[in-house]
């Protein structure tokens, strides 16, 4: 596939992806892994590096390493090593990292990723190896201090590498999707970027459409939306393709994405190999996971997105557009079961979630856990629509409500006088007092103009401000005007 | 002058008696440092009142019959590279300067709570690395059997805090022979048990793979008692084995009889060993045999690598083991500097003594790309070899036995010039390290006047058999009563 801007291109796009494991303590320490607490509250000798101690794994996070690894179909290696990445900075207490490097926990995967349009495929992953997360420098605008907050040295770390198979922004974003929603499946990580616990590196380079051989590549680090990951690619393609274009050569660089002006800034140039002197961590034994156990905790494993979405589409009859949206996150997914089940049709519930629960979820920028409503009242509703007891004009209204406040939506409905009017008596006199304060339309109708029926079942409609059952409107005005 | 102090079994014994007080062995103890500190500058610090307040607790807790261990209420030294909670932990750096402990390193924490005093912190080469205590930034010790001989090192403080009457019992710590060398220069016994036996938790790290807190005592059945103390896992070091300690002091039998010693011939072999030496040690291991031992002679082919790939791999994790030391969180940040590069080159620089420097830039280069797979990776394929080559030589005998050293103690400032001959004087004791084998030295008599040492190693996790075999050997023999002179 070519870049669509330069179509004698082949973008050949890898990312790198730090996602934060969801555990209680550091990945070496005890302290608390927590966001947003004051400077340095979450630290001890082992994340301070005091001298004298001593890192000890944490090993909820070797699980959900672990977990990562087999559900992106990883072989998860039962022996890995620990290794030092030697390099000074003030943020890294120990003056070295601790990660994973010759030997990581998980190599040869893949994730299937679906662009708009496109064929679903497969986009392989290299490795995930663990490792600690640096603290964070903060440079005050005093422009003469650097201060340095320790709470996020040796929170658990996973780095997830992808082979060099992305061909487009788009894909790019679509993988960064699909992982995220993996690892929230199987709830290794909330992968909150607005936290910092999903940040992405993407290195980026272009060929001649057809060459084989990789051209120079750059890598942007750390972006922190989707959106402008995408962005960020873009931009980064054209500039290269502006650079081949006019005989030039890419130089490897580490560039920054400034979202605001869409623009690409080099942060350093990168002449000669960082050498980080890596070498197994004597502190620390092999990590050995046998068999027995990787099985173990592969049987855990919940159902996954592209399961979830097969099952959607055999088990309830929905089109693939219909289960992937379904299946976006887990809980969504959870919600739509528990309504379908409640309702008893799902056809019915994927409906009416993808038509007006998932506008109101988008409305107000908010996810699925974070909606008062329950699955439950979802489908009392859709019921009571099916009834003829409610209008669906007025339940698509509740959805809304229901979304912001929860609660009942019979009470509701009663609360809030949304019974349709399926009182045929008083449907009928509203039918007549409007045929005969519109004589003119009347008489239109009767020499075949037809469809000014729908005039007449708007006035019928506002006289009973909308609760009336329009299909029960028109029979009552068309059998009326063919009197 | 103040009396030396006995040794922790003769305290023991006038404690249990009521001869004596915990408070008054610490006076004791503080006198004889005030004695011979001028001299012998074994000490950086000495912790009065709280031992002294330590003391009346134990003295308390022996009137009421609460005695925790036969470390209680003894007063003992730490090596300036263990942390002890509340005090300065300084591993005789300037770069560590004014830097206090928030937490007791476990071996630290096990004596403690088993009554054990500290009394002192004891000098050392800057980091542990070094051989006589010259490298320390706070001045050199001396030899209490010559002030103008050196300690060794790199524990040579507390070597000489033993030697020397201050302390029955003190802790090292041991990456290359750092605590069998000083126990062999002084005429004491120092132990570096099978590595992962005593948990490294709160020892500043040099090389963490060769690493091991030990004792020192003037008997083998005083270092039996601090290492039944001290030894078994620790959940707070991952290199910790599982396996439940030994009891060192139990199995102190005193019998010999189907004792088998292996020598290895390519010790006895080598060039520059002193045949004063030599001779003493065959006349030790004449007299275990003696005492019903058997012996045979067994080869470890790859000794001739030792010192060099110890020198990889020691400088290798040094190198990574130190950058926590920046100037950034504790200890000493060089004053005026502008910007972070200048803040980390200078305060290394004058913060870091010279042996230091040149082991981390050794290190540094010994992992570079281009240079790993030549020097670090084949270091540790010949780390394997040794390993192996111990197996093989262990699998038919007990124990090997060793001159500690190849020369008696050298005189201060003799090797200081040339790192490679110092080096080298590690010769005997570094594969014990690498290999993660126990091993101790004892006194074996004397030559030029000074202390000999022999070398007892054994299998890992077997501990108790060196010293084992070394206290039958102070049971016939008497080198271990034997005093330095009083300093003048």
């Amino acid at each position: 596939m070519s870049s669509d801007a330069h179509p004698h291109y082949e973008a050949v796009i890898g990312l790198e992806v730090h996602v934060h494991l969801r555990t209680r303590a550091k990945l070496f320490c005890s302290c608390a892994v927590s966001y947003g607490d004051g400077p340095n509250h979450h630290t001890c000798p082992v994340c301070l590096a005091l001298p004298g101690a001593l890192p000890v794994l944490n090993g909820a996070a070797v699980e959900h390493a672990i977990r990562t690894g087999l559900a992106t179909h990883c072989e998860v290696h039962s022996r890995s090593i620990f290794a030092r990445k030697n390099y000074f900075y003030p943020d890294l207490p120990k003056g070295y990292q601790i990660s994973q490097y010759e030997k990581p926990l998980a190599t040869g995967g893949w994730i299937e990723i679906e662009v708009d349009g496109q064929e679903a495929r497969r986009i392989g992953i290299t490795r995930i190896h663990m490792e600690e997360d640096a603290g964070k420098s903060i440079h005050d605008g005093a422009a003469t201090e650097t201060h340095v907050d320790l709470n996020r040295t040796s929170v658990p770390l996973i780095e997830v590498v992808s082979e060099p198979e992305i061909r487009s922004p788009e894909e790019a974003g679509a993988y960064l999707r699909s992982l995220r929603a993996i690892l929230r499946y199987i709830e290794s990580s909330d992968a909150d970027l607005e936290k910092g616990q999903f940040r992405c590196d993407a290195n980026v380079s272009l060929r001649p459409q057809g060459s084989t051989e990789f051209g120079t590549r750059t890598e942007i680090k750390n972006v922190n939306s989707f959106r402008f990951v995408e962005d960020a690619i873009r931009a980064e393609i054209d500039r290269q393709a502006a650079i081949l274009d006019d005989g030039g050569a890419i130089s490897q660089a580490t560039l920054g994405y400034d979202a605001e002006a869409d623009r690409l800034f080099v942060m350093r140039l990168k002449e000669n190999a960082d050498d980080y002197r890596y070498f197994p961590d004597p502190d620390l034994i092999p990590l050995v996971v046998d068999e027995e156990r990787i099985e173990e905790i592969r049987a855990t494993l919940p159902e996954l997105p592209d399961q979830k979405r097969l099952r959607f589409e055999s088990e309830y009859g929905l089109s693939t557009q219909e289960a992937r949206l379904l299946s976006a996150s887990r809980a969504l997914a959870e919600f739509f079961e528990a309504a379908a089940r409640a309702h008893g049709t799902a056809k019915s519930v994927a409906n009416w979630m993808l038509r007006d629960l998932l506008a109101a979820l988008r409305e107000r920028e908010i996810e699925i856990e974070e909606a008062a409503i329950a699955p439950e009242a979802l489908a009392r509703l859709i019921e009571m629509v099916d009834r003829g007891r409610v209008t669906a004009k007025s339940a698509r209204d509740l959805v809304a409500e229901l979304t912001e406040q929860g609660g009942d939506p019979e009470a509701l409905v009663r609360e809030r006088g949304l019974e349709a009017v399926s009182d045929v008596g008083l449907l009928e006199s509203v039918a007549d007092a409007v045929i005969g304060a519109n004589p003119d339309v009347a008489r239109a109708y009767a020499q075949g103009d037809k469809k000014v029926v729908n005039f007449l079942m708007g006035q019928v409609m506002k006289k009973t401000q909308g609760k009336a059952d329009p299909g029960r409107v028109r029979e009552i005005l068309a059998r009326k005007l063919e009197e | 002058m103040t009396e030396p102090l006995g040794t922790l079994a003769e305290l023991r014994r006038a404690l249990d008696a009521g001869a004596v007080s915990s408070a008054e062995l610490v006076d004791r103890s503080l006198a004889r440092a005030e004695a011979v500190e001028p001299r012998l500058h074994a000490l950086l610090a000495t912790r009065e009142e709280r031992a002294r307040a330590e003391a009346a607790e134990a003295d308390e807790r022996r009137a009421r019959g609460g005695v925790r261990s036969p470390l209680d209420g003894i007063p003992i030294a730490l090596k300036d590279n263990l942390a002890q909670a509340g005090e300065k932990v300084g591993c005789a750096s300037k770069i560590l300067q004014g830097y206090e402990s928030p937490f007791d390193a476990t071996a630290v924490a096990r004596l403690r709570e088993a009554g054990a005093v500290v009394v002192a912190r004891t000098n050392m080469d800057e980091f542990a690395m070094g051989s006589s205590t010259e490298n320390s930034a706070y001045g050199t010790s001396r030899n209490p059997w010559n002030p103008e001989r050196s300690p060794g090192g790199s524990s040579g403080g507390s070597a000489v805090a033993v030697a020397a009457g201050i302390v029955p019992v003190a802790l090292g710590s041991d990456t290359g022979g750092s605590i069998r060398q000083p126990a062999a220069f002084t005429g004491v016994v120092g132990m570096k048990p099978t590595y992962g036996r005593v948990s490294r938790f709160g020892l500043v790290a040099f090389a963490s793979s060769l690493d091991q807190i030990g004792p020192f005592a003037h008997t083998a059945a005083d270092c039996a008692s601090v290492l039944d103390v001290i030894s078994g896992h620790d959940p707070r070091d991952s290199t910790s084995l599982p396996e439940p300690a030994t009891r060192c002091l139990a199995a102190l039998s005193g019998d010999l009889s189907g004792l088998v010693i292996g020598l290895p011939s390519e010790y006895y072999a080598s060039e520059g060993v002193d045949p004063e030496v030599l001779a003493r040690v065959s006349e030790a291991v004449a007299e275990l045999e003696a005492g019903g031992a058997r012996t045979r002679e067994v080869s470890l082919p790859h000794t001739q690598f030792a010192v060099a790939t110890y020198y990889l791999i020691a400088t290798a994790e040094a190198s990574s083991n130190l950058a926590r030391f920046d100037g950034v969180r504790y200890g000493r940040r060089a004053a005026g500097v502008r910007g972070l590069t200048e803040m980390y080159e200078r305060s290394r620089s004058e913060g870091f003594g010279a042996e230091v420097k040149r082991r981390i830039l050794l290190g540094t280069f010994v992992l570079s790309a281009g240079y790993y797979d030549a020097y670090y990776r084949k270091a540790q394929q010949v780390r394997t070899l040794l390993r192996r080559d111990f197996d093989e030589a262990l699998s038919g005998c007990d124990v090997l036995i060793t001159p500690t050293t190849p020369e008696t103690a050298f005189r201060i400032g003799e090797k200081a010039s040339d790192p490679l001959t110092m080096y080298l004087s590690d010769i005997f004791t570094v594969s014990a390290n690498l290999a993660g084998l126990p091993g101790l030295s004892i006194p074996c008599g004397f030559a030029n006047q000074m202390p000999v040492g022999l070398q007892v190693l054994g299998r890992p996790l077997e501990d108790a058999t060196p010293l084992r075999v070394a206290d039958a050997f102070q049971r016939r023999t008497d080198f271990h009563l034997q005093r330095p002179p009083d300093p003048r």
